[in-house]
C-alpha cells in the first residue's frame, strides 16, 4: 500500500517521521505567502478595490449560479450541443467511469493521455480504467511523477510538493531507464517531454479537466503551466472533460472574474501560461463533456456546507494551513487536501474518510482569510467534526475527557487533586519554573505539565482588596461581571486577577459568579455538540442573573459565545434567546480596555522597558477583531514598543484538543511559532487567549527557551500603581 | 484608459515578468528576419503567419503536429495582446493553426501594436462578441514552465521554451 493511500493512523505516523516534509512545506508557505500577498495588493491598486470585495463579488455569482444550477446545466448543455459536443450529466463515480471506458471501448481505444484534472482524482480513473483493461497516462508532470510511484496528489496544484528530487530520480530512472543527477532538476523536467510524447502520439483520447463550465457559450475554460493540456486535446481525435457541476458559471465576464482570484491565489501568478478556451467538438473530432454530481447536490442542500462549492481549486487553504505545513496533504485530506479536503471529502468519499485528519485542524481560521471565494471553511469543518462524532469516530479518551470537563463538581475536585499533587511536588522539588519535571513519554516530551497552582482565579479576585482607580475613567461606577474562563481559572489564575485589577482600574467594580464553568468551547470544537450545549447551558444560567455587562480574559470564549451558541441552539429557540441576551453582554477585555472601560493612553507607563513581544490569538486576529491586537493595546498603554514578530497570527500549535490528539501537530507548530519569538531576541512573550499562553509556556519551558510568557493582563497589571 | 505608448510599455513589464522577450518591429518581414537569425533550422510558420510573410515552412496539412515537432523556430499571429498581464491571444480552431504554438522549441509571435488591449476584462469582451474563435482560444503568458520538482521553477516543459512577442508599430 502507497504512503498515500494507506488508512489514516499509518498516514499520519509516516508523515510525522519524514524529517524532511515539515521544512520543506515552510519554505513553500512562507514563500508563497510573499508573492500571494504581492500580487493580491498588486490586484487592489490595479481594480481600485480591496481583496475582500473581489473575492465577494465573485462568490456572489458563484452562489446565485448554484442556486440556479439546473437552469445553468440546461443552458451549457444546448450550447455545448450545438457546437458539436455531447453532454452528459452522471450521478455517481462509478457512472463518470462506466461511461469514459464504454467509449473508449466503443472506438478501440486503449490508451488515455490525461491533463491534470481533480475530478478525475476524486472517481479514481486511472485506477478504474485500468481495471478495465485501458491505460491512462497523465501528462501534468507532477501529476505523471505521481502515477509513477502510484501516490495521490498531496495538494491540489502542487501534487508532487510531498517528492524529493532524489526520489524523483529514482523513479524517473526506472521509468525512461536512464540516470538521472537529482541536482539536475532541469534535465528530469526536459525528461519528460520526450517521455511522454510518445503516449500523445498513440492515445486515442485526451481527458482534461475544467476550471470553468462557461453557459453562455457552452465552452470549457483551462488553466495551465505545462503545455501539456493543449497537446492532449490537439493529438488524440477524442476530448473527454471531466468537471464538477458546481464549475459552471454563467458568461465569459464571470470567467475574467475568476481568473482575476485564480492563479494569484494558486501559484501567485497573475495569470497562468495557458488559459485554454474551448467550445465544442473540432472539426472530424469527438468531445465528451461529463458534468458530475457525485455529492455535489447533497453538498448544496446541507446546512453550512453549500458554499464549499464555490472552490475554484486553487489549494490557497493548504498554503496558510498550519497542521498541513507539519504534515502535508497525504495525512491532511483524502484526495482532496487541505481545508477544503476536510469538508468535502464526506460527500465525495464519506465520513470513514473524511473522519481521521478532522482532529487535525487547529480552527486558527487562517484558511479563510485567503480563500478567494470567501468560502466559511471553519465553520464547516466543524460540522464536519460534528458529524463525524455523531457516527462515533471521536476516540475514547476524548469522549472521558469532556465527559469529566462537561460536569463542575467533577472538574472542580479532579483539578482540586492536582493542585494538591502539584503542591506535593513543589515540596519534593518536582517543580520547575512553574511546571512539573515529570518524566514523560518521547512524544510529549516538547511541552512540560504546567503544575496547578492551589488558589484558582476566582478566589485570588475575591481574596484581595480592590484595585485603586485610575483617574478620568469611563466605567466609573459601573459594575462588571467577570468570566474567568475554566482554563485560566486553575492554570493562570493570576491572569484572571490581573484582568479583574484592570477592570478596577477603570472604575468598575468586579463581580465574579462563582458557579461559573466552561462555555462549551472544547467539547464544540470536538463535534460532541451535545455535551457542548450541556455546557453552554450551565454558563448561561451562571451569567444570566444580572444585567451587567460580562468580560473575560479569554477571547476564545467570546467567539464560543457569539458564533458557536446560536449554532448550539439552532432548535432551541428559547435557550437561543437565553444564550442571545448573555452573549451580547460579552466583552474581551482587550475590546473593554479600549472601549467602555477605556484606560487611558499611558497610564501603565513607568519607565522601564521589557524586551518583549506579541503572539496574537490567531482565531481573534482572523476573524479580524479589534482585540486580538493587543500588540498595539499594551503599546498604547505602556508607551513601550514591542518588537516585531514574524507571523504575528500563526497559530501557536495548542489548537483546542489537538494538540492531545496529534502532539507532533502541536509540537511543529510550537517549534514554528518559539522560533520567530527567539528571533527577536525578547524576554517576554505576551499573548492574548489563556490557551495560547499555557501551551507557550509549556513549551518554551521543555525546550529550555529563556523567555517569560505572560497573558498581557499580567503584563499591564505588573504596571498598575499600587494602593495608596 | 492607458495611452497607446505606455499600453506597449505596461505589456512589455508583464511579459518579461512572465519570462517572455520582446521585440518591436516595423513588418512581418523584420519578423522572418529574426526567424532565420535565431537557427539554422527552417521557421516554421502557422497559415495565420505565412498568410503574412509568404515563405517558410507550413505544418503538413495531413499531419501538421508530427510535421513541425520540435522544430527549433516557429512563427504564429496572436489576435490581439493584454497589456495588464503581458499576454497573447491565439486563436487556433484547427490542429494545423495550433501545431506551430504547440511544438516548437522558440515561439514568435506577432501582434499589432493597436491590437494591444487594457486587461484581460477587455480581452473576454472580445472573446464574448466572437463565438467562432472561442472554438480553440488561448491567452498565453510566457513560455511554458512548470515548478512541479521540489518548486523549483523550470521554463521550457511541453510547450516552448522561448517566447518573444514581436509587436508591430
Amino acid at each position: 500500500m502507497s504512503a498515500s493511500t494507506a488508512p489514516f493512523r499509518e498516514r499520519y505516523a509516516r508523515s510525522v517521521g519524514d524529517p524532511e516534509l515539515k521544512p520543506r512545506l515552510l519554505a513553500f508557505q512562507r514563500s508563497w505567502r510573499e508573492s500571494r500577498d504581492a500580487q493580491v495588493r498588486r490586484l487592489e491598486r490595479r481594480t481600485e478595490r480591496s481583496f475582500d470585495e473581489l473575492r465577494r463579488d465573485f462568490a456572489a455569482i458563484k452562489d446565485s449560479t448554484l442556486e440556479r444550477m439546473d437552469d445553468y446545466i440546461a443552458e451549457f448543455r444546448a450550447n455545448a450541443e450545438a457546437a458539436g459536443a455531447t453532454v452528459v450529466e452522471l450521478s455517481t463515480a462509478d457512472d463518470a467511469v462506466s461511461y469514459i471506458a464504454k467509449i473508449c471501448k466503443s472506438r478501440g481505444i486503449d490508451l488515455v493521455v490525461k491533463s491534470k484534472s481533480m475530478v478525475s482524482e476524486e472517481i479514481e480513473l486511472n485506477h478504474e480504467l485500468e481495471q478495465r483493461g485501458i491505460t491512462a497516462i497523465e501528462t501534468d508532470l507532477g501529476e505523471w511523477l505521481l502515477q509513477l510511484a502510484e501516490e495521490r496528489p498531496s495538494h491540489l496544484v502542487m501534487p508532487a510538493i510531498h517528492q524529493k528530487r532524489q526520489y524523483v530520480a529514482e523513479i524517473l530512472g526506472e521509468e525512461l531507464g536512464r540516470e538521472f543527477d537529482p541536482d539536475d532538476i532541469p534535465a528530469m523536467v526536459a525528461s519528460a517531454r520526450d517521455g511522454l510524447r510518445r503516449h500523445y502520439l498513440s492515445a486515442g483520447a485526451g481527458l482534461t479537466g475544467a476550471n470553468a463550465l462557461v453557459a453562455e457559450t457552452g465552452s470549457i475554460m483551462v488553466v495551465t503551466n505545462e503545455g501539456n493540456m493543449r497537446l492532449a486535446t490537439s493529438l488524440p481525435d477524442l476530448h473527454f472533460v471531466t468537471a464538477g457541476i458546481e464549475k459552471l458559471i454563467p458568461s465569459w465576464a464571470d470567467a475574467e472574474r475568476q481568473l482575476q482570484l485564480l492563479p494569484r491565489s494558486a501559484t501567485a501568478q497573475t495569470l497562468s501560461t495557458y488559459t485554454t478556451c474551448i467550445t465544442g467538438a473540432q472539426p472530424g473530432k469527438e468531445m465528451h463533456i461529463i458534468l458530475l454530481d457525485n455529492g455535489r447536490r447533497a453538498m448544496r442542500e446541507t446546512d453550512t456546507i453549500g458554499d464549499a462549492l464555490r472552490c475554484i481549486r486553487c489549494g490557497a487553504c493548504a498554503n496558510v494551513c498550519p497542521p498541513y505545513q507539519i504534515v502535508g496533504g497525504h495525512t491532511f485530506g483524502h484526495i482532496y487536501t487541505g481545508a477544503i479536503g476536510l469538508v468535502n471529502t464526506t460527500f465525495h468519499h464519506g465520513v470513514e474518510e473524511a473522519a481521521g485528519p478532522q482532529g487535525l485542524c487547529v480552527s486558527c481560521g487562517a484558511c479563510q482569510t485567503v480563500c478567494p471565494v470567501d468560502i466559511p471553511l471553519p465553520k464547516q469543518i466543524l460540522e464536519v467534526r460534528h458529524r463525524a462524532h455523531e457516527e462515533g469516530h471521536a476516540p475514547l479518551w476524548e469522549r472521558i475527557a469532556l465527559r469529566l470537563w462537561a460536569s463542575p463538581r467533577l472538574f472542580h475536585h479532579l483539578m482540586g487533586l492536582a493542585a494538591a499533587g502539584s503542591g506535593l511536588a513543589r515540596l519534593i522539588g518536582l517543580v520547575q519554573r512553574d511546571h512539573l519535571r515529570l518524566p514523560l513519554p518521547r512524544r510529549l516530551r516538547w511541552r512540560s505539565i504546567p503544575a496547578v497552582p492551589l488558589r484558582n482565579g476566582r478566589t485570588l479576585v475575591g481574596s484581595r482588596a480592590p484595585q485603586f482607580t485610575l483617574a478620568d475613567s469611563p466605567a466609573a461606577g459601573r459594575t462588571v461581571e467577570l468570566f474567568a474562563q475554566c482554563l485560566a481559572d486553575r492554570l493562570l489564575p493570576t491572569a484572571v486577577d490581573s484582568a479583574a485589577r484592570l477592570i478596577e482600574a477603570g472604575g468598575a467594580a468586579v463581580n465574579v459568579p462563582q458557579s461559573q464553568h466552561c462555555c462549551g468551547l472544547p467539547a464544540f470544537d470536538a463535534g460532541d455538540w451535545n455535551t457542548a450545549r450541556r455546557m453552554a447551558k450551565q454558563t448561561i444560567e451562571a451569567l444570566e442573573g444580572s444585567e451587567y455587562e460580562i468580560v473575560t480574559p479569554a477571547p476564545s470564549c467570546v467567539i464560543s459565545m457569539q458564533d458557536h451558541w446560536p449554532r448550539l441552539f439552532n432548535d432551541e429557540p428559547e435557550w437561543l434567546d437565553r444564550a442571545a441576551a448573555v452573549s451580547e453582554r460579552v466583552h474581551d477585555l482587550a475590546d473593554w480596555l479600549d472601549g467602555p472601560g477605556r484606560l487611558a493612553d499611558g497610564c501603565l507607563s513607568v519607565g522601564s522597558s521589557n524586551a518583549w513581544t506579541a503572539h496574537r490569538f490567531c482565531q481573534a486576529s482572523n476573524r479580524n477583531d479589534a482585540g486580538a491586537r493587543i500588540d498595539q493595546l499594551v503599546e498604547r498603554l505602556t508607551g513601550e514598543t514591542a518588537r516585531p514578530l514574524e507571523e504575528p497570527d500563526v497559530c501557536c500549535g495548542f489548537g483546542g484538543l489537538t494538540s492531545l490528539a496529534a502532539p507532533e501537530v502541536g509540537a511543529g507548530i510550537l517549534e514554528r511559532k518559539l522560533a520567530c519569538v527567539s528571533e527577536t531576541g525578547c524576554d517576554t512573550l505576551v499573548t492574548n487567549n489563556p490557551g495560547c499562553v499555557i501551551h507557550l509556556r509549556a513549551g518554551a519551558n521543555a525546550s529550555g527557551a529563556s523567555h517569560q510568557t505572560l497573558h498581557y493582563a499580567d503584563f499591564l497589571a505588573a504596571r498598575l500603581p499600587r494602593n495608596p | 484608459m492607458i495611452v497607446p505608448g505606455e499600453r506597449t510599455a505596461l505589456f512589455a513589464e508583464g511579459l518579461l515578468a512572465a519570462q517572455g522577450e520582446l521585440l518591436q518591429c516595423a513588418s512581418w518581414d523584420d519578423i522572418w528576419q529574426y526567424a532565420l537569425s535565431l537557427s539554422e533550422d527552417r521557421p516554421a510558420l502557422s497559415p495565420a503567419a505565412y498568410d503574412h510573410i509568404g515563405q517558410g515552412d507550413l505544418p503538413d496539412a495531413n499531419d501538421p503536429l508530427r510535421s513541425i515537432a520540435d522544430r527549433a523556430v516557429g512563427v504564429t499571429e496572436a489576435q490581439l495582446a493584454i497589456a495588464e498581464t503581458g499576454t497573447v491571444l491565439l486563436i487556433e480552431p484547427a490542429p494545423i493553426d495550433r501545431a506551430v504554438s504547440l511544438l516548437t522549441k522558440h515561439l514568435i509571435v506577432g501582434v499589432a501594436e493597436r491590437d494591444i488591449l487594457d486587461d484581460l476584462a477587455d480581452g473576454f469582451r472580445w472573446l464574448a462578441r466572437q463565438p467562432r474563435a472561442a472554438a480553440y482560444a488561448t491567452f498565453v503568458t510566457g513560455p511554458s514552465r512548470t515548478a512541479d520538482i521540489e518548486r523549483s521553477l523550470t521554463i521550457g516543459v511541453q510547450g516552448p521554451s522561448r517566447l518573444t512577442v514581436a509587436v508591430l508599430a
